[in-house]
């Protein structure tokens, strides 16, 4: 009676299949392949698209909400913490370097930024404290509600407090700068985007192929073995999750001085599932493909969204995509192109001859 | 002496509100595993349907009879065709139900051209008792949350579809051996969820305008009514429900409005953190 697909879903899909030989060793990992043909677009989009101002901001865009993909990722796809609020520490960091670009006047790159992050990184760290840590290890139901109540009170909480602007939010933030040098839109803001997206991109990366990883795939298929073990499985969990805020930090602060507003819509559940739409329609798990994801989803509402007959029922659309990928591809796209045991990622030496 | 009666009231009007949505989705969370996120979409198309029986220039009073109905159906053609390919995955069903929300409450907002409705009370006014106006609105609803309440119980204790009910959620794989079709009952459990949030829908339109996001206000509270509740019980989801109902109405006259509403939800997820099983304990829908 149960649906295959969605029961791999929940384990993403950790069988492997033996098949040896079937392809060579050079096509076997084409993951790499993808990431490298990734950068190079991605370099190469600022160069092409040098005079339609509003495509660089729509592209810079991207890239700061696939930090918030990563960031999801990170959560769902390596540790198996279905998060619904992924976009509170996305928000909340966004609030804090518009607060204090208005209050202090300060919006140094090398200032605001880790403070950003940092934000981001205690913030997560007190719910993974609260929510995963205990002496009962919590249910995945209950970690999901409470990231999602989390989110939805932060959201409540911002849109009624007049110091940082209810409703409306912040707008017309400190531009960053370095020195006397200011980011505005454009080819210079993009590629500090690019940077820090490939950097924070190569960080997970080495997560997920560390010993760490390997852990976290451990508890991904058997939580309990793993418990058995002798690892404290919910302190990795709490771990990956204060990273992956972080991550969620960092593209909220950009994010922040890229729009120049910050709002409250931008750390409730609506952001939150978005993200989450990003990462399953990508392919959760492997990272590149929720940057794919939130390309795929902000390209497209961009694009269509001109189009009069489809604006209005652009949501809807939004939401029969995610039905889609829930019930019939749970892999994302990628997971059309992937192998699962690379998409799983592989640890330990090769064996020789096999 | 006045303000406190009205206070009470108030407070007990609102729990009533609180107790009918979380009522199905109380049910639905016990018998499946399943948190619903589609519920507070399936309380707009209640209050929906009711729309559209007055702007069709029906009576109010047949849009109400008529919502539960529409929404069981609803209910059922979204179990058969989404919702019990989710079955053994929890968190898999709130991505679906999430998504079948969002397309429900997209399409209502289109339908309602993004403006608010709103629907008068099928009882307008109010009667005087002890030197108090009492809402006869809010009373009918503090009534029929009552009756449903007492129905739903019944149902669930007293009659046979009413064992089956309670059988396949202590120990489904026993039921199915004695010849219960499990699948079958968790279609029904399904559409009597969605019913009775299409019937809360209808009954609190006209308290609350109507709008797309009528639904998702309470969607948060009503999952925390039921983790605070216990799922796996009847009386726990009410019980629940109650509390973060009581909360929200009488939190804001103890501290300022704004914190209020965050405030519900830090004390609901607290309480939750430290008894998981919920205030009643499994097996005893």
């Amino acid at each position: 009676m149960l649906s295959k697909e969605a029961s791999e879903l929940t384990v993403a899909a950790e069988r492997v299949p033996e098949r040896r030989g079937t392809r060579s060793p050079v096509l076997r990992r084409i993951l790499p392949y993808i990431e490298g043909g990734a950068l190079v677009v991605a370099l190469i989009v600022p160069l092409v698209l040098s005079e339609r101002m509003d495509l660089i901001t729509l592209a810079t865009n991207v890239l700061i909400l696939s930090l918030l993909a990563i960031s999801f990722d990170l959560c769902w796809g390596l540790s198996g913490i279905m998060s619904f609020g992924q976009a509170l520490f996305f928000g909340v960091a966004g609030y804090a370097i518009a607060l204090v670009g208005r209050d202090l006047e300060f919006s140094e790159l090398w200032g605001t930024l880790p403070l950003a992050m940092l934000v981001g990184l205690l913030l997560a760290g007190l719910f993974a404290a609260f929510l995963l840590l205990g002496r009962k290890p919590p249910t995945t139901i209950f970690v999901a509600l409470g990231t999602l109540t989390g989110a939805y009170a932060a959201e409540r909480l911002v849109s009624g407090w007049q110091y940082v602007g209810a409703g409306n939010g912040l707008s017309s933030v400190k531009l960053l700068k370095i020195g006397s040098y200011e980011f505005v839109e454009g080819t210079a803001f993009y590629f500090l985007a690019l940077g820090l997206l490939v950097l924070i991109y190569a960080g997970a990366r080495f997560l997920k192929q560390s010993q760490l990883g390997l852990v976290l795939a451990g508890m991904r298929q058997n939580e309990e073995r793993l418990a058995f073990f002798g690892y404290r499985v919910q302190l990795f969990k709490a771990v990956v999750f204060s990273l992956a805020g972080l991550v969620a930090g960092l593209g909220g602060a950009l994010y922040s001085y890229h729009q120049g507003f910050i709002g409250p819509g931008n750390m409730g559940p609506g952001l939150s599932t978005t993200a989450v739409l990003y990462s399953l329609l990508g392919g959760s798990g492997t990272l590149i493909g929720p940057v794919f994801g939130a390309v795929t989803v902000e390209v497209l509402s961009y694009v269509l969204s001109d189009i009069d007959a489809i604006k209005p029922i652009w949501p809807v659309i939004l939401g029969l995509i995610l039905l889609g990928v829930v019930m019939f591809q749970p892999k994302g796209i990628l997971g059309l192109l992937v192998s699962d045991r690379e998409r799983i990622g592989s640890y330990g030496r090769r064996r020789r001859g096999g | 002496m006045g303000i406190e009666i009205k206070l009470v009231f108030d407070l007990l009007a609102f729990m009533s509100v609180m107790v009918l949505i979380v009522l199905g989705l109380g049910i639905i969370a016990s018998m499946m595993g399943i948190f619903n996120f589609a519920h507070g979409e399936f309380v707009l198309l209640g209050a929906y349907t009711v729309y559209v029986f007055e702007s069709s220039g029906l009576s109010a009073w047949a849009g109400i009879l008529a919502a539960p109905l529409v929404l069981a159906l609803i209910g059922l053609i979204l179990e058969r065709l989404v919702i019990r390919r989710f079955y053994a995955s929890p968190i898999i069903a709130m991505l679906g139900t999430y998504a079948v929300g969002l397309v429900i409450r997209e399409i209502v907002r289109g339908l309602l051209g993004g403006h608010y409705k709103s629907i008068s009370e099928p009882l307008p006014g109010a009667f005087t008792l002890f030197g108090v106006d009492f809402s006869i609105w809010r009373t009918v609803i503090v009534v029929v949350t009552a009756c449903v309440i007492a129905g739903t119980w019944l149902f669930l204790a007293r009659t046979s579809v009413g064992l089956q009910v309670r059988g396949s959620l202590e120990n489904p794989n026993l039921a199915r051996a004695c010849g219960i079709s499990t699948s079958r009952l968790y279609a029904f459990t399904f559409a009597f969820g969605a019913a009775l949030a299409g019937l809360a829908g209808a009954l609190i339109v006209p308290l609350y305008q109507l709008s797309a996001d009528i639904g998702t206000r309470f969607l948060v509270q009503a999952f925390l009514s039921v983790m605070l509740g216990g799922v796996g019980t009847f009386e726990g989801p009410v019980l629940g429900a109650a509390v973060v109902g009581g909360m929200a109405a009488g939190l804001p006259w103890l501290v300022m409005p704004v914190l209020a509403d965050p405030l519900v939800f830090i004390i609901a997820l607290v309480i939750v953190k430290f008894r998981p099983q919920g205030f009643i304990t499994q097996g005893r829908l």
